[in-house]
């Protein structure tokens, strides 16, 4: 008898819980259903009359995949500052409190937030794939309407927004640009002999002269997946490949064009690095910034770390050429790719003034100075800098980006979602590794079959 | 004979040498590099640093927040190894000792928590907690690691108190004891040593866990350790020295609390924990 | 001393604070899980019932998912057996010596009370061709150049790749103290006079180790490998922290990693939930199969 009581009690306890347990998802399910949005908005607005009665300072949150103490990287450091100028002004008005992750966890704890209904008020986001998880959702608001007020009129063009554009509004504010360029040892290619090169054979018959005069030409990391896959994305591109049309089903990843694009990484693999399966991008760029090799294939975010931590005299030494042509292929070879540091805004946020007076502050006039001048990558308002102090390097990837026909995105980043192109990332690793590419493109052929078309 | 047995002692003892070099090079790589600079490290990896860059530390120490947030993993680790070796003693007591039907299924239960990977549960427990206003405290990252703590720690003790003699129980109930005082004064004592061995292995486990501290806590003053320690990580290059000097700090407390406590293990035990 | 040990108001008090707390915090959120995994659920877009479909997907279309599994049961039978070895082993040497026991006993533990994390980019860092092993091979005579040796973490010839052969060595070096600790902390629990008897009667310490020790740490033994199975089948820090993204994604997956990837990296939660599913269920058969083979008493004693 007591052995039955017990028994009924573990049940009763366990099926009690569970339906605790099961009394709370009912509300947990649906984190975004309108239900759940309409009384936090309700909330909301009683937040923000309370505050406007008391004078009180009203908190927003700002999320970033960098510590902003701990960093050597110069963009994030500004960023820091523009946060603490932000504060000062606003003293007793707006207060931001940055939430900080890695940006391995980035993503994990940004969707986390979000299902737990405290998506940070201001949050930093890639264009593309990412990005399309929160401004298709309805997480991230649509800016146009503040954007309207004059603030659009300060960038440099409506180009800068293509990445955060979708068909209803723009969702993001970007703050700089990144173009990935060629950056070359002048000094060797003086000693070897070699010239700048305009296309791709030019590209080879260069590595060819650097190779003999004793250096090793090129230095990449396959380790680091994004690395080659962005000459990758850069040779699909110059062959003529419209990556609308893959999207469209009217081509597909076993199109000419990209198996040229295989074709030309074997070729040109051969001038990579010995250790280039294993070293990942610090041991590769370090490579570069010692003096060991004599071409680097990288974002223009390597121009603070050249000025920052390389030796002295080395970023005089440094030349930036725009990705060679590709003969017979794409006729078109000003396209570059560019990636942007993009700000989103909660479409929950508390208090939607003191979002946008933050992101204004990171496209000011300052803020985007610094951008130029010490962080050394692409402003994207047309402020006006001092040549003198910024970077060398800069001027050079500014005429790269100034002759550019178009931008578009790092392949990884533009594709259906972020596992097409992980997918597209990895075929290119096996391309490099000696696969024939009509062999090692199939997975991504399979999801495309599978998932996109 | 004894010359033979010497010879054994000797190769023994050669054996463990060299396996304790194999355990104690790596390391003490790591405490070499926390002491060079990045551009260093990446020509001549092994060498000694020609100048010893202590600035890594007071650099990792302040900008990494680590007193703050070693404090908050020293709070958090010590309140989670002591509630979950009192729940978990008592649950193991019940499974091992206490005589009911459904012993063995409810240990089952349990060791369902030992198996899902924690990627598993992080979203819904994240979204559970911040429901009833935890995340950001760092009770909301206690009771996880207590109820994460909890499986493993039963399923050790299980195993210890099993391990205790039938007779020892049988002359305690003889002496008049009830049953909380057979858990208090004869099951607690003598598996002291299984004790020592969870409560490590809980604290270690805790003491670096990551994922879940860096999505339940946001605010900087609430950190833990190794959330801490990621700091030094960029989107586009890492701060290795800095971040090695950061795992060096990190280690110490843990190193110097292990070993106090490994050395007591070994003396309580030797002893032999079974005199009667 | 029966009917007091069956005493159910004492049975109740001891096992409900563990129970409560486990089913309310973990147990629950495992049961959304599994229910996760019979939905196409991605953060931020609302939750699908799909049925089996990611079940489905996952044993018939899912090239990666035959990859980690394969992995996994290698890390899974490599553990089991060389910690069961290499961890006997280490306890009987250290229970025999007298001379700085406690000195190589916490030598050897040390890496379990550090982070993966770290230990996994210190490793990476040993086995990258231009910085680590390979120079030193280089600099010794034995390879021409730091190029030509081993591809340690990036070699994909071979049924079992040797990234996967090399990061399983690397986690026995990291968690055999574990393993020792446990043997050593049983072994002690030996009362001395069973080992006085045997050596009377003429006993060397080996035949005192196979006939006296053994036989009374089996449960111990299955204690230990279960938790050895478990933590290699759930092996996630390691692989991720050594092997580079772009090799991971072909050849060098384990469930873990995948789980990772496709719930966080690709936000398809309800897909990693249902290799979340099948991990446990595979934990579970494990831990049984242990527990019937190598313990052969009950809970109950």
């Amino acid at each position: 008898m007591k052995k039955k009581l017990l028994s009924v009690i573990l049940t009763a306890a366990m099926t009690a819980s569970l339906l605790m347990g099961c009394g709370g998802s009912a509300d947990t399910s649906a984190p975004s259903s309108d239900t759940s949005a309409s009384t936090e908005e309700k909330a909301d607005t009683a937040d923000t009359a309370d505050t406007a009665a008391s004078g009180e300072v009203q908190e927003i949150t700002w999320m970033f995949w960098d510590d902003l103490n701990a960093t050597e990287d110069l963009i994030s450091k500004g960023y820091a500052e523009v946060i603490e100028r932000f504060n000062k002004d606003y003293e007793g008005q707006y207060h931001v409190t940055p939430i900080t992750t890695n940006l391995e966890e980035y993503y994990t704890k940004l969707n986390a937030l979000v299902a737990a209904g405290e998506t940070p008020d201001v949050f930093i986001c890639s264009p593309g794939a990412n990005m399309n998880d929160y401004a298709l959702t309805g997480v991230a608001a649509k800016l146009d309407d503040y954007l309207a007020d004059g603030w659009k009129d300060t960038f440099t063009s409506d180009a800068v927004f293509s990445g955060s554009t979708y068909p209803d509004g723009i969702y993001a504010v970007p703050l700089n640009i990144a173009a990935a360029c060629v950056f070359y040892n002048t000094e060797m290619f003086e000693a070897a002999g070699a010239e700048v090169p305009k296309t791709f054979t030019e590209l080879l018959d260069t590595c060819q002269k650097l190779q003999d005069a004793g250096y090793t030409p090129i230095t990449i990391s396959a380790g680091t997946a994004w690395c080659l896959s962005m000459v990758a994305g850069y040779l699909c591109d110059r062959n003529g490949l419209v990556l609308d049309d893959v999207k469209e089903h009217k081509t597909d990843w076993m199109d000419e064009k990209v198996i040229n694009a295989g074709l030309q990484i074997q070729e040109l693999s051969k001038y990579f690095q010995k250790t280039a399966a294993g070293d990942d991008n610090d041991i590769a760029t370090a490579a570069f910034y010692n003096g060991e090799a004599a071409i680097l294939i990288q974002g223009s975010w390597a121009i603070g770390q050249i000025n920052g931590s390389c030796a002295e005299g080395f970023a005089e030494k440094v030349g930036v050429f725009a990705f060679p042509a590709v003969e017979g292929g794409n006729p078109d070879a000003n396209r570059v790719i560019a990636k942007s540091d993009s700000l989103c805004m909660s479409a929950t946020t508390k208090c939607p003034e003191a979002a946008v007076a933050l992101m204004k502050y990171f496209t000011d006039d300052t803020a985007q100075k610094y951008t130029a001048e010490v962080g050394g990558k692409i402003p994207v308002t047309s402020v006006e800098y001092d040549t003198s102090v910024a970077p060398p390097e800069l001027a050079y990837v500014m005429d790269v980006f100034r002759n550019a026909s178009s931008t578009f995105g790092f392949y990884n980043e533009s594709l259906a979602d972020t596992e097409a192109g992980s997918t597209f990332d990895n075929c290119f690793v096996e391309i490099f590794k000696g696969t024939d590419p009509a062999t090692a493109l199939q997975p991504i052929q399979d999801y495309y079959e599978m998932n996109v078309w | 004979m004894s010359t033979q047995s010497k010879i054994i002692k000797g190769i023994i003892y050669v054996f463990l040498t060299l396996l304790a070099l194999v355990y104690l090079l790596p390391l003490l790589w790591v405490v070499i590099t926390s002491l060079k600079d990045d551009a260093v490290l990446m020509i001549s990896p092994w060498a000694l640093p020609e100048r010893p860059m202590f600035e890594n530390y007071s650099f990792a120490w302040t900008m990494g927040n680590l007193g703050r947030s070693t404090w908050n993993s020293f709070v958090v680790c010590t309140i989670t190894l002591v509630l979950s070796m009192v729940f978990g003693s008592m649950a193991a007591y019940a499974i091992a000792i206490l005589r009911w039907k459904l012993a063995n299924a409810t240990m089952t239960y349990f060791l369902i928590g030992m198996m899902i990977p924690v990627h598993c549960v992080l979203i819904p427990l994240f979204i559970q907690f911040s429901k009833i206003g935890l995340s950001n405290t760092l009770t909301g990252i206690i009771i996880p690691y207590i109820t994460i703590s909890l499986p493993i720690t039963i399923y050790i003790l299980v195993g210890f108190f099993q391990g205790i003699p039938r007779e020892l129980f049988e002359a305690a109930c003889i002496d008049g004891c009830s049953v909380y005082g057979m858990f208090t004064h004869v099951a607690l004592p003598l598996a002291k040593t299984g004790f020592m061995v969870t409560g490590l292995m809980s604290f270690v486990a805790n003491w670096n866990e990551l994922l879940l501290a860096m999505v339940f806590i946001s605010k900087e003053a609430k950190k833990t350790l190794p959330v801490s320690l990621t700091k030094f990580v960029g989107p586009y290059n890492t701060n290795y020295c800095q971040m090695f000097a950061a795992i060096v700090l990190a280690i110490i407390p843990t190193v110097v609390v292990y070993c106090c406590f490994a050395n007591n293990i070994v003396d309580g035990l030797t002893q032999g924990a079974v005199k009667g | 001393m029966d009917k007091l040990l069956r005493n159910k108001k004492a049975i109740l008090l001891f096992i409900a604070p563990a129970f409560i707390l486990f089913t309310a915090v973990l147990f629950y959120p495992i049961c959304r899980a599994v229910y996760f995994s019979f939905c196409d659920y991605k953060v931020n877009y609302p939750i699908k019932f799909v049925g089996f479909k990611n079940y489905v997907l996952l044993f018939t279309k899912d090239k990666t998912m035959r990859i980690a599994l394969r992995n996994s049961l290698f890390f899974l039978i490599f553990s089991c057996v060389s910690q069961l070895i290499f961890g006997l082993l280490l306890a009987a040497l250290l229970t025999n010596i007298k001379f700085g026991r406690n000195l190589f006993k916490n030598i050897y533990y040390l890496p379990c009370v550090l982070s993966s994390a770290a230990l996994g980019l210190l490793w990476m860092f040993v086995f990258t061709p231009k910085l680590g092993i390979n120079q030193m091979m280089a600099s010794f005579g034995w390879i021409s150049d730091c190029t030509e040796g081993p591809q340690w973490l990036f070699n994909t010839d071979g049924y079992i790749i040797l990234p996967i052969i090399v990061i399983s060595v690397v986690a026995l070096w990291q968690y055999v103290g574990q393993s020792m600790m446990l043997y050593m902390a049983q072994i002690s629990g030996i009362s001395n006079d069973i080992y006085e008897a045997a050596y009377i009667d003429g006993a060397t310490k080996t035949q005192a180790f196979v006939k006296i020790t053994l036989p009374l740490i089996r449960p111990m033994v299955a204690t230990a490998m279960s938790l050895n199975a478990i933590g290699s089948l759930k092996f996630f820090d390691l692989v991720y922290n050594m092997i580079p993204e772009g090799f991971l994604g072909n050849r060098a997956h384990v469930l873990a990693t995948h789980l990772y990837d496709q719930a966080f990296k690709y936000n398809k939660l309800g897909y990693g939930s249902a290799i979340g599913v099948v991990l446990l269920v595979m934990c579970l058969a494990v831990t049984l199969f242990i527990n019937k083979v190598v313990k052969c008493e009950n809970y109950e004693m």
